[in-house]
């Protein structure tokens, strides 16, 4: 085979956990912060349910 | 009877605003013994850091890096405090009354930090040959030094007013300034680092170093203390 | 007079225009990057980059060059990269519309922008220490770009430190937006100053030279699905972070 190609095969198994730890991260950390986006939307939509009934009780109570 | 009153051109605005600062320091000396006893003390703990160190080690080519950590801590220290006083007496909102041009106010608090700090750099630097260099010999252009000196602390101060006076509203005021300052000087102090290290060190290729440094640490300069200038109506008006 | 002129100021709110095309640009972003993803390691050459000694026949191609595995991480290290300098650029926009209006929705946008640069300057610190890590052995090294990114990220965590550590809301804004801007134009020149000026400590490191027309192929659809990442990302972002101000505001009403 090729010299080249050998010493470029020879990095690939050493090289490898730092590549997919990159790539890995990288993903972790884009879906956590989406991940936090959501849950915030979702507390706020909650809050607008709960505003919504406050406002509905008030409404009866007129 | 009408009374006129002249309005006083922004150079007298100027000058007094100084003239109070420099005299609010003369009577108390508070700032300048506060930074003098606090790099006196730096010193020391370099001493100390530097005591286990083998007896022949190269301190000529750390100093230049020793050097200026020691005038970025001893000017958090003052800047801390440079705007502490104007806000405890109420000082600042008193020059705000004053219908002036607030760049003015800038130009002025940076003015006394500057000479401020130069003072301390002039006690200090003798000090630091005295502890550390006289073991050595640096090279003849060691005298060069005040340049780097000169144009650093001149970014530092006029960066150091704008955000000192951004922190002095903040909670943990003493925290927020150096985590403001510190990355925000640090161009600068990398090129006064290098600019001070090639004096010091000297050799055939210091001249070049040194200019090239000194060129952006004054690129620097130029660039922030005009956008504080700039910015710097916005903040005080908050 | 001075009530309509601040009407006819077009202020950015969740559910204008942007908003229509994020689910075109998620997609958009998806289909992108996996397909950059998929480029980088099937269609871009393993054999370029750093200079042979002597060009070598491999397989029926001359190469001169050669590239590790390791490179892979460079196709989404400085698409990322790009991003968080096009965001931080936005942060200081939107902090110039601040200052100039003093209308506290640039605000948040410049919030929203900052946390969107430092998103993806943390993603380039990881990408680009695992490339750092495996091609030359160590974890930290004060080469340029390293310096320049690490203050970066402290200057953006910086000005999150300092947003919480100020309650007056219109005063957190200005002293943030003033923060924005100093740090949109230190970046550079730090950036600069660690480059020029040549470290006497540290070897400066050499990186490979241009791309070819593969490498920079794939470089180019992961940027375009990144740009649409970070749109995507923003958007949302500010969706939730007006629809917790709206519902605070109704609750402040309520409550009266």
């Amino acid at each position: 085979m090729n010299a080249v190609l050998v010493e470029i095969y020879s990095t690939v198994i050493p090289s490898a956990p730092y590549i997919i730890a990159a790539y890995a991260l990288l993903l972790l950390v884009l879906f956590v912060y989406a991940f936090m986006i959501m849950r915030g939307t979702k507390k706020a939509e909650a809050q607008i349910a709960v505003l919504e009934e406050a406002l509905a009780e008030k409404k009866a109570a007129k | 009877m009408s009374v006129t009153v002249k309005r006083p051109s922004t150079f007298t605005q100027y000058k007094t605003l100084l003239v109070k600062d420099l005299r609010q320091e003369f009577r108390t000396k508070e700032m300048l013994t506060s930074m003098g006893i606090y790099a006196l003390l730096v010193l020391i703990v370099y001493g100390a850091a530097l005591a286990q160190t083998a007896q022949v080690f190269d301190i000529l080519q750390m100093s230049g890096g020793l050097l200026w950590a020691l005038i970025v801590f001893t000017s958090l220290l003052g800047l801390n405090r440079s705007f502490t006083a104007e806000k405890e007496q109420g000082c600042l909102e008193g020059i705000l009354l004053v219908p002036l041009d607030r760049s003015v106010v800038f130009l002025a608090k940076a003015t006394s930090n500057l000479l401020f700090l130069l003072v301390v750099e002039i006690i200090t630097i003798p000090l630091f040959y005295f502890f550390f260099l006289t073991s050595t010999t640096p090279s003849d252009s060691f005298w060069l030094i005040v340049v780097p000196l000169v144009v650093g602390t001149i970014g530092v101060a006029g960066i150091g007013t704008l955000l000192s006076t951004i922190t002095i509203n903040t909670r943990g005021k003493d925290v927020m300034l150096a985590v403001l300052f510190i990355p925000l000087i640090f161009p600068l102090l990398y090129a006064c680092v290098s600019a001070t290290t090639a004096a010091i060190v000297g050799g055939d290729l210091f001249m070049e170093t040194f200019t090239m440094s000194l060129a952006l640490a004054a690129g620097y300069d130029v660039i922030m203390v005009l956008l504080s200038w700039v910015l710097y109506d916005f903040v005080i008006s908050v | 007079m001075a009530e309509k002129a601040k009407k006819a100021l077009k202020l950015p709110e969740s559910g204008q225009w942007p908003d229509s095309v994020v689910p075109i640009a998620l997609v958009g972003a998806a289909v992108f990057l996996v397909a950059g993803f998929l480029m980088a390691f099937l269609y871009a050459s393993p054999v370029n980059g750093a200079a042979l000694s002597e060009p070598v026949l491999v397989g029926d191609q001359m190469v001169t060059n050669v590239q590790l595995l390791s490179q892979k991480i460079f196709y989404f290290h400085m698409p990322v990269a790009l991003v968080s300098f096009g965001a931080l650029a936005f942060a200081g926009f939107y902090s110039v519309r601040f200052l100039m209006t003093k209308e506290q929705r640039f605000d948040t946008c410049t919030k929203i922008a900052m946390e969107i640069a430092l998103l993806f300057v943390v993603l380039t610190m990881i990408t680009g220490e695992m490339w750092t890590r495996f091609e030359w052995g160590l974890w930290w090294t004060w080469d340029p770009r390293l310096t320049t990114y690490l203050i970066l990220m402290i200057i953006v965590i910086a000005y999150f430190i300092l947003r919480n550590a100020i309650d007056d809301p219109e005063r957190r804004a200005t002293y943030g937006s003033v923060i924005a801007i100093i740090a949109l134009v230190d970046v550079p020149i730090c950036y600069m100053v660690t480059r020029v000026i040549p470290s006497s400590i540290h070897p400066v490191v050499l990186r490979e030279g241009g791309m070819t027309g593969d490498m920079g192929m794939t470089v180019a659809v992961v940027m375009i699905g990144m740009i649409m990442l970070g749109f995507v990302l923003y958007r949302m972002r500010f969706r939730q972070v007006r629809l917790t101000q709206r519902v605070e505001a109704i609750k402040e009403q309520l409550e009266d």
